[in-house]
């Protein structure tokens, strides 16, 4: 199996909870800035064969207690330890913070976690939940997307010793709303704390990134959060149903990510090439409005989406798709008014479904749209957009944000988790223009920039003398070379014209010149100088 | 930075009067002179009550918010009356009254010029006023002498002297506009809310107007006076009987201290040229200096890298030159343009794009509304009164000068509003986009909705509104849109369907 190494970002998850924690008023999970130190209730592992005896486990506090103690052979605890780059310092790295969850046995001695539990780690351990007993782990596969992660042993002569007692849950993917769940936690001493939920809604929205949304249960219930809350497996039956993505305990709504995107992950990762999840890549609007319907020429009782957006170069641009038309129906299920179809499990559900939730990387998409008053039948491949495939990149995990530096001139590519880093409050000047930039990429993607680069921070140097206050301006050309992403301006800062670069900005100050020379010699101070930047440029 | 206009508001304690202060018998700055309120030569500076209508532009049908304040001011000529302009912005009544006299005496509005925060009122019967003498004014007085400032403040009902030393003479913002920038002076006099408008001595001359401060919270000590060269410059506009406004070079420097860039644009290594790195094609500029030149001399007056030039021995923005003429008036520009020098005089002229990106004042909001979509042209008034999130609108008014928007959208016309009713109630949810197009017309200003709407569709029977960047078009059936408009002007209580502005 291959690892997947997808850019990654861990900004998004410390800049802004906000943004990560959707429609939940108070997540589960720890996040935003409170990622970095524990859960509430964490119980730190007492190191094994020293426990202070009040620790016990034979020591419950009420007898009766004792009795009820069931255990589960399928769980493991995860404890990783995590170390995101500082999306603006882009050679630094954030202090290191612990995440702990609660790891899924599956077939093969592989560890079911979310991607969450496990971006930017940099130390992975599985831990018995009674016994203490562990073993260091290493990603094989993971998808931010999706939020699933799949962990093996990293240490091949602990590795049947410590999996010899621990059995592999199956999925079940057939919960459906209405159905009983439980919520599995472990308590102190390995005990199985049960929590019953109930499946209220079915629909699909984003996980942890934003740009793709994904079939999501919600169940209420009341949890309590018994410390490893980063993953928390949900059973039916006994076999896995879900993981729990958030909670938000003011409504007592807990989010579930749901066995069959597990599964499709699952499948995906068999055949040693992950594919990840296809998109369709559009948008679509309601078609209500009987005015607006009667505009469109759908008669009577027609149904079908007005497509109000096409993502270029996804699956449905690639099969013919434009902004404008209405679909009527894709693979085989009619789409309704408001760009749902009907699925025999859940009901109405989004269309986004049909191709992430039941389709793969490669799989034939058939769709029927009208247009200008007539149906069209359009069929090709599903494709997936890959992160790098962005003009702004929708985040960056488990590497360091691409930067080159020249004399003081600090340069990046725009980011998702940059933008985000700045928070919600910073809507003004650069920050507006950027975000505008991610939020609209068309343009600039159709001057042929593959990334966007932009002067982010200027180091004081002599060189960069007078433009110590400039940041946020996007560039243009470099001593002449237009730059389609770092690799063209690295390649440009080797041409100096008379010994000077010429650096030409979209906006003010529009244009800045450095000496080569004096660069040069700048560089060599910011590598081992006070700014410690270790190396001049990354670009991966 | 929280800089208040020092307006006192008239919910706060305010007004009247009856003090005087002193005449200045020593001409010595720095000495403090006793007040003798009855010597009569200070009963020119008198108290302003103003009652104000706030304009309304949520609901720009609505005539608005009545509300009040109170400020000073000072008698310079036969009932002539300074004040500031926001003193007096969006009034209704204005009455003055004298130290020594509790009289309101009815006045208006001669000239307002709200860009450099200066308005001339007369009292409407000028007799009461005849005897009084009226102040004269001195120059920019020296930093560390000795000024006080005279007022109606906060704080009481009668005059109020404070006296401070002159701190720092700089270009500033002027925050009754938010968008101007003069020639200020820093004053460490108290200068408080209901100053505004009144006279800042020394000498018994007036060396400025008081006019805005820092919120105490912010930093302390510290006020603003309008000076006299700004003063001057209004009332010599003024004289024609009409306010001309400043004029700007509409082009943003950027100052050159990089060796390279010295050296690149091949400039003598001696202090002096700034980058021009942006020219508003619209501006007086436009046309005749390119991004990339180096602006060496202004009027033959030398420009440092900063922007700085030199007048009366002091280093001043270079703008100050231009600052001092007239719409109409020429300067003299040299420059450097791919290493050759050049000269060039443009004439001189207000920058209108630049007014919408400031607070205006005095001005009745202009709208449409049709089948309960409101249509308003963006500016500085409609953003903060609509508390604008829409990204991209938000985008388009920080960007509508620096990305020359303006050139596109001379106004960018925004649904501010739909008011529900079952004509339109898919469409609620589209609030705060711009228009970009109706019925296959561009709109570039309000007027163009007006026309458009009434313009039939390529789909004969539907008005079609195409918001900018919205995916989707809002689509109404003419006949329904036709029935519902005049039951919506009744339900919610509009009496006039749009207000364009003045013929």
């Amino acid at each position: 199996m291959k690892r997947v190494v997808f850019p990654l970002f861990l900004a998004l998850l410390s800049a802004t909870s906000a943004v990560v924690a959707q429609n939940s008023a108070s997540v589960l999970e720890p996040r935003g800035k409170a990622e970095r130190k524990k859960p509430i209730g964490t119980i730190t592992p007492p190191p094994a064969g020293v426990l202070p005896k009040r620790n016990l486990p034979v020591a419950p506090a009420a007898p009766s207690q004792r009795e009820t103690i069931i255990r589960s052979t399928s769980l493991v605890k995860v404890n990783a330890t995590s170390q995101g780059y500082n999306p603006h310092i882009p050679w630094q790295k954030e202090s290191p913070g612990a995440r702990r969850g609660l790891g899924v046995v599956l077939a093969g001695n592989r560890i079911l976690v979310t991607g969450q539990m496990v971006a930017d780690a940099t130390y992975i351990e599985l831990e018995m939940p009674e016994s203490g007993q562990k073993l260091p782990a290493k990603v094989v596969a993971v998808d931010y997307e999706a939020n699933v992660a799949l962990l093996a042993s990293a240490s091949p002569s602990k590795e049947k010793e410590f999996f010899a007692s621990l059995t592999p849950m199956t999925l079940d993917t057939s919960a459906r709303i209405g159905d009983s769940l439980s919520i599995w936690q472990t308590g102190r001493v390995g005990d199985l704390i049960v929590t019953p939920m109930r499946i209220s809604k079915v629909m699909t929205q984003g996980y942890v990134v934003e740009n793709a949304s994904f079939l999501v249960y919600e169940a209420t219930g009341i949890v309590r959060s018994e410390g490893n809350s980063f993953t928390l497996p949900v059973v039916k039956g006994g076999k896995l149903a879900a993981l729990l993505l958030r909670y938000d305990s003011k409504n007592q709504v807990a989010t579930l990510l749901p066995a069959p995107i597990i599964e499709h992950f699952l499948k995906d990762t068999d055949d040693g090439q992950y594919d990840g999840f296809p998109s369709l890549g559009v948008e679509l609007q309601q078609t209500l409005d009987e005015q607006f319907r009667e505009y469109l020429g759908m008669k009577g009782g027609m149904k079908g989406a007005f497509i109000s957006g096409v993502s270029k170069g996804a699956s449905a641009d690639k099969i013919g798709v434009k902004q404008g038309d209405i679909i009527l129906s894709i693979n085989g299920f009619s789409v309704d008014s408001r760009g749902d179809y009907q699925d025999p499990q859940f009901g109405a559900l989004s269309i986004s479904h049909v191709v992430r939730g039941r389709a793969f990387v490669g799989d034939k998409i058939e769709m029927k749209v009208l247009r200008d008053g007539k149906e069209i039948e359009l069929s090709g491949k599903l494709l997936r957009k890959q992160p790098a495939d962005y003009l702004v990149t929708p985040y960056i995990f488990d590497r360091g944000p691409n930067y080159v530096m020249m004399g003081g001139l600090l340069f990046q590519e725009l980011s998702k988790p940059y933008l985000q880093a700045f928070g919600s409050d910073q809507q003004s000047g650069a920050i507006l223009r950027l975000s505008r930039i991610a939020e609209h990429p068309e343009d600039y993607e159709k001057e042929g920039r593959r990334k966007l680069v932009f002067l982010s921070a200027v180091l004081p140097t002599p060189t960069v003398q007078g433009y110590e206050r400039l940041g946020g301006q996007v560039v243009n050309l470099v001593n002449g070379v237009k730059v389609n992403d770092l690799n063209d301006l690295a390649e440009a800062f080797k041409t100096p014209k008379d010994g000077v670069h010429i650096i030409e900005l979209a906006d003010f100050p529009k244009l800045l010149h450095i000496d080569a020379v004096s660069a040069e010699r700048d560089n060599l101070k910011l590598v081992g100088g006070a700014y410690r930047i270790g190396t001049l440029k990354r670009i991966q | 930075m929280t800089k208040h206009p020092l307006l006192l508001a008239s919910a706060a304690a305010l007004l009247l009067c009856t003090s005087i202060p002193a005449r200045a018998k020593d001409e010595d700055p720095g000495a403090s002179q006793a007040i003798d309120t009855n010597s009569g030569e200070w009963e020119g500076i008198v108290n302003i009550d103003v009652s104000v209508l706030m304009p309304d532009y949520r609901e720009p049908w609505n005539a608005g918010q009545p509300s009040g304040g109170s400020g000073t001011g000072f008698l310079i000529g036969k009932n002539r009356f300074l004040t500031n302009a926001h003193v007096v912005s969006n009034a209704t009544k204005i009455v003055i009254r004298t130290m020594s006299d509790p009289e309101p005496h009815a006045a208006r509005v001669v000239h307002i010029a709200h860009d450099c925060d200066l308005a001339l009122i007369e009292a409407e019967d000028a007799s009461h006023f005849e005897k009084l003498k009226p102040l004269t004014f001195g120059g920019i007085p020296k930093l560390n002498t000795e000024v006080i400032a005279v007022g109606y403040p906060i704080g009481g009902e009668r005059v109020s002297v404070t006296r401070g030393v002159v701190s720092r003479i700089d270009f500033r913002p002027y925050s009754h506009t938010g968008v101007d920038n003069h020639l200020t002076i820093q004053v460490d006099a108290a200068i408080n809310p209901g100053n505004s408008g009144g006279p800042v001595l020394q000498n018994r001359k007036v060396v400025g107007v008081a006019f805005q401060g820092f919120s105490g919270r912010v930093a302390q000590n510290v006020g603003y006076m309008i000076p006299v060269p700004v003063i001057e410059r209004f009332l010599k506009d003024i004289e024609d009987g009409h306010y001309d406004h400043y004029v700007d070079l509409a082009a943003g420097d950027f100052s050159i201290e990089n060796p390279a860039q010295i050296k690149a644009l091949g400039l003598e290594n001696d202090g002096h040229g700034v980058l021009i790195a942006d020219v508003e094609p619209a501006g007086c500029v436009g046309g005749v200096l390119k991004q990339g030149d180096v602006l060496l001399a202004i009027d033959g007056n030398p420009v440092l890298n900063n922007g700085l030039i030199k007048i009366d021995g002091e280093l001043i923005d270079m703008n100050e030159v231009v600052e001092r003429k007239y719409a109409g008036g020429k300067v003299k520009l040299d420059f450097v343009r791919d290493r050759k020098k050049q000269s060039a005089t443009v004439t001189l002229k207000r920058f209108l794009p630049y007014v919408k990106l400031g607070l205006q004042y005095n001005q009745r909001p202009r709208y449409i509304v049709y089948a309960g979509l409101v249509f308003q042209p963006m500016d500085r008034n409609l953003m903060d009164a609509h508390s604008i999130r829409d990204p991209l609108t938000s985008y388009v008014f920080d960007n509508y000068m620096t990305k020359k928007i303006y050139e596109e959208r001379p106004e960018v016309i925004v649904l501010t509003n739909v008011l529900p009713d079952e004509v339109n109630t898919y469409l609620t949810g589209y609030q705060q986009s711009i228009v970009d197009e109706i019925n296959g017309v561009k709109i570039k200003t309000l007027k163009d909705v007006k026309a458009a709407l009434a313009k039939e569709d390529e789909r004969a029977g539907f008005i079609k509104i195409k918001l900018l960047e919205k995916g989707r078009p809002l689509v109404l059936k003419r006949e329904l849109a036709e029935a519902a408009h005049p039951r919506i002007m009744k339900t919610y209580n509009i009496r006039e369907a749009s207000y364009l502005g003045e013929e």
